[in-house]
């Protein structure tokens, strides 16, 4: 790009745009986090389910995998920030909600065991129907809107679900509010990477 | 009648740099020097152009024992922006 060219009104006004549209359409979610947290309380809920029946103590301990994706979600935001070459305006405010969303996580389940709480399972919903809200509506990303939606429509059919179905509200949750959204994030990462290269 | 766009931001590379910088909290100079496809040199010199009209912020560091310069646009640059696009289009009105 030459230094000082002198532009017409017209090849300003194209060049705002172009350059708007460059910055808007690199800063893309890879979509890891949301697949990886997706997959996590899938394998999660499915395996608790399924233990319901199969009643093999060992498998409960499933519940502890979320430990093992917290430190791999550390590990990929550290290497996706290193690598990051802009940072958005909302950057810091998603930052914070996600943060603190996994420090509820952890106070909830933290109460649940402490007191003993049967079919916690509305809590949690309820829960992860906060961020994935509000994600969504600030980034206008449809799929995380109506998956926080249905994480809270899940919460309020769980009180009338027996035990162990009500567990299929998290699977189902965990699809919706992130997985499915984490595949569409992901699909537009790698197509703007491939238009970038 | 129209008002003389602002010859600060009336210039190829320094508007890129600012209409990134507008889409954006801050960028790093390989960034900007990416997508402007301007010389490291050009682009030094037009982003210390902007900064002592007060338009942008550039801070120094150190990442992975590499030197690193984030540029941020000032709430001055957002102003003037903002005029610039509002003169444009005056500007482009009256010519039609």
């Amino acid at each position: 790009m030459e230094q000082e060219k002198v532009l017409t009104g017209q090849e300003s006004l194209e060049l705002i745009s172009r350059m708007i549209s460059k910055a808007k359409r690199d800063y893309q979610d890879t979509g890891f986090s949301a697949l990886l947290w997706g997959s996590t309380i899938t394998i999660c809920s499915l395996v608790s389910f399924a233990n319901a029946y199969i009643k093999i103590p060992a498998l409960d301990l499933i519940w502890y995998l979320p430990i093992v994706a917290v430190a791999v979600q550390v590990y990929i935001s550290i290497r996706e920030s290193k690598r990051r070459k802009l940072k958005s305006h909302d950057d810091n405010i998603m930052g914070g909600i996600w943060i603190s969303f996994g420090i509820a996580t952890f106070m909830l389940s933290y109460f649940v065991n402490r007191y003993q709480l049967d079919q916690s399972a509305g809590l949690f919903l309820t829960l992860y129907g906060i961020p994935t809200f509000t994600t969504g509506y600030a980034r206008h990303f449809r799929p995380m809107l109506f998956g926080g939606l249905a994480c809270w429509i899940f919460a309020i059919l769980s009180s009338f679900t027996p035990y162990p179905y009500i567990i299929l509200y998290l699977t189902a949750a965990a699809q919706l509010a992130w997985f499915i959204p984490g595949l569409i994030l992901r699909k537009r990462y790698l197509k703007a990477n491939k238009a970038n290269v | 009648m129209f008002k003389d766009l602002n010859p600060i931001l009336h210039s190829q590379l320094r508007l890129a740099i600012v209409s990134i910088l507008i889409s954006v909290q801050e960028a790093e100079f390989t960034y900007l020097r990416e997508k402007t496809e301007a010389t490291a040199g050009n682009l030094s010199v037009q982003i210390n152009k902007l900064k002592e009209a007060g338009y942008i912020d550039v801070a120094k560091a150190f990442k992975d024992n590499y030197p690193q310069t984030i540029c941020k646009i000032t709430p001055l640059g957002v102003e003037a922006f903002e005029e610039y696009v509002k003169d444009l289009q005056s500007y482009l009105n009256v010519k039609k």
